[in-house]
């Protein structure tokens, strides 16, 4: 796997708990906005959406692209950021 | 074909189970994301069809296995042609009526058996670029592990065996069983 960002390493020291969405590594100010405005305003609104994914990697990159565009890294991102 | 967005959840789950695409729940958030690759996967042109995957996956094995064992025996072919002929009928006659099920199924039901076992190896090299259209996976997936493979392994196991028979001390055992 390539080398985790700082932001990586901050989201993973800890619990999410509360943590906003733009916390995840690979989401920045436009990608949060976006998910936010479909109502993905917290991580743990995201891991959820993972969880009803079934776990599955390739849909959830595909939910991903599609609800906010965002290319392949920052998704692997958002996927290992969740525990 | 109903609209994808008018149909229900369950529907869309079972939509998504016969293309094969594994999935969660359909639920708000989901639904979306499901519809689209529906309708990808139907744009790539019906990988699975509604009718069960083991009746195709027959077709196909009968259709390879034919070449294989023509020269070998005459009655297993008669059984295959057999077996072949009345599921195809039915199978086909319940999904589309494509080009090339009406030629082969005409052609098995006109010749005559005797025909039919000279003239195999040619029918099934035309019929195969046709199959190959509908069914572009068909000829690789016949079989789970393709047959070379399965001689080098047998292939193999003799030699392995040889080997050790070969390398004991003593001879004797070779004997007894001469």
């Amino acid at each position: 796997m390539s080398s985790t960002s700082q932001k990586h390493k901050d989201f993973v020291a800890e619990p999410m708990g509360e943590k906003p969405v733009m916390a995840l590594a690979g989401i920045g100010e436009v990608l949060g906005k976006r998910l936010e405005e479909k109502g993905f305003d917290k991580a743990y609104v995201v891991l959820g959406q993972f969880l009803v994914l079934k776990k599955e990697e390739e849909l959830f990159r595909d939910w991903l692209k599609d609800t906010c565009g965002a290319n392949a890294k920052q998704q692997e991102r958002r996927r290992t950021s969740s525990p | 074909m109903s609209s994808l967005s008018n149909m229900s959840a369950e529907e869309i789950s079972e939509l998504l189970d016969e293309y094969g695409i594994k999935h969660g729940p359909v639920v708000d958030s989901t639904r979306n994301l499901y519809e689209k690759k529906l309708k990808e996967a139907m744009a790539k042109g019906k990988k699975a069809k509604p009718s069960p995957d083991k009746t195709f996956y027959r077709e196909e094995e009968e259709e390879v296995t034919y070449v294989y064992r023509t020269p070998a025996k005459s009655e297993d072919v008669r059984d295959r042609t057999y077996m072949r002929s009345r599921p195809e009928w039915t199978e086909r006659e319940l999904e589309h009526s494509a080009s090339y099920s009406g030629y082969s199924r005409s052609d098995y039901k006109g010749r005559n058996y005797d025909e039919l076992s000279h003239e195999s190896p040619k029918y099934t090299k035309e019929d195969f670029p046709t199959y190959g259209q509908d069914a572009p996976k068909a000829p690789k997936s016949s079989r789970l592990i393709p047959l070379w493979v399965q001689f080098l392994c047998f292939l193999a196991v003799a030699v392995f065996l040889y080997l050790v028979f070969s390398s004991m001390e003593s001879n004797e055992p070779l004997k007894v069983i001469e």
